[in-house]
């Protein structure tokens, strides 16, 4: 584990924060589509997407970095974003009979997006991806610092 | 007796690919928008000679096989980075990523240069006798 | 109370010094063997340095801040042994300017 074991890590945790907000954006610019996608011959509306973020610590490589000894204790080796996955709530029903895509009681099915929820999701990823900034500023400074030993 | 030897050629060795990865790093976050660019990256060849041991010599038992060597000169090759995701515009290219490599690369690159101008001084200490 | 009681202390430590004085020859060998040994400590902190610095150039387990304290303990050791060869180099040119 070289120097930059802690660059490394905010590196991958910027990078699922950036993610998470891609997903939140896809959400909230489809937030009113009712044919994403063609199921049996019928189209259905775009359901939500969520990230699920893992630790990156049981793979193998960290179990390789800790028999060789060259990794300290475990400290971890970040965040990776798992898999994307699609929320299962039902859709919402809106009446609406103009609707070209209206059923027969007059019902458009709606995406199950709620906007205010996106919105607290973007504000949370922000707010990660600037405490992921500031850390690795300080493992920067703190590096430059070092090299300043002696001067 | 050679004067610069050992830990001086793997530091010089070490710039060199410290540079090149400057370069790559550049050129991968001014193409950050362009569709289909595939993310650069440098492999250090010699990094992995030197570390695995200096010189184990191989037995040829007919004049005929391959001889293996360690490679004289370090190969620094540039091959594209081995990325998972592409945007929806065929571009692989990982800000972050390639942020945090410019911040680490620098670091490195001071590191080396601060640590090969000490031994060079050293040297030039040691030959004027401490005067 | 120390101060007044470290000079008694003190007096007694200088008296048992002039008493035990050391012959030349022993004076000579014990000078040999320290620049000997502190020529063996010169040359083991250059090559921990230069271990350290070989570990960071090819990204391997080290910190950055062990690599540059074992660089200056490795140049301040050098710095001190060629200033003590410098002066004895020095001493021994002044004692051959002596005219008998």
């Amino acid at each position: 584990m070289s120097i930059f074991h802690s660059m490394n890590t905010t590196a991958s945790a910027l990078t699922a924060q950036r993610l998470r907000m891609d997903v939140v954006s896809s959400n909230m610019a489809n937030a009113d589509t009712t044919r994403a996608k063609l199921v049996n011959g019928e189209w259905e509306p775009y359901r939500r997407k969520s990230v699920v973020m893992q630790a990156k610590e049981d793979q193998f490589s960290s179990y390789l970095q800790t028999a060789l000894n060259t990794s300290s204790q475990g400290a971890g080796n970040g965040v990776k974003v798992s898999k994307i996955v699609e929320d299962e709530t039902p859709f919402q029903l809106v009446y609406d009979p103009t609707h070209p895509d209206a059923n027969e009681e007059g019902y458009v099915q709606k995406p199950n997006v709620d906007p205010l929820k996106e919105m607290v999701d973007l504000m949370s990823a922000t707010r990660s991806y600037e405490a992921n900034v500031t850390v690795l500023n300080a493992s920067k400074n703190m590096l430059m610092k070092a090299l300043e030993i002696g001067k | 007796m050679s004067l610069f030897s050992g830990t001086i050629s793997t530091l010089e060795n070490a710039l060199n690919y410290s540079s090149a990865k400057q370069k790559v790093i550049s050129q991968n976050i001014a193409n950050v928008d362009t569709p289909n660019y595939k993310a650069k990256d440098v492999s250090f060849k010699a990094a992995l000679d030197q570390a695995v041991g200096q010189s184990i010599p191989t037995n040829r038992s007919d004049n005929r096989h391959y001889v293996f060597t360690k490679s004289l000169d370090p190969s620094i090759s540039i091959m594209n980075k081995k990325s998972v995701s592409y945007n929806e515009n065929g571009n692989s290219v990982d800000i972050d990523q390639e942020m945090s490599d410019l911040a680490k690369n620098q670091i490195y690159y001071n590191a080396l240069t601060e640590r090969i101008s000490g031994k060079f001084s050293t040297l030039q200490n040691v030959i004027r006798g401490g005067k | 109370m120390n101060p007044i009681s470290f000079t008694p202390a003190a007096s007694t430590n200088m008296l048992k010094a002039s008493q035990s004085a050391v012959t030349p020859a022993q004076a000579q060998k014990s000078f040999s063997s320290f620049l000997k040994d502190s020529i063996e400590k010169v040359n083991q902190a250059q090559v921990e340095s230069d271990k350290l610095t070989e570990k960071l150039a090819l990204g391997q387990n080290v910190d950055l801040h062990q690599v540059m304290i074992a660089s200056q303990k490795a140049s301040i050791t050098m710095q001190m042994t060629l200033e003590i060869r410098n002066k004895a180099v020095e001493a021994y040119q002044e004692m051959m300017r002596m005219q008998v």
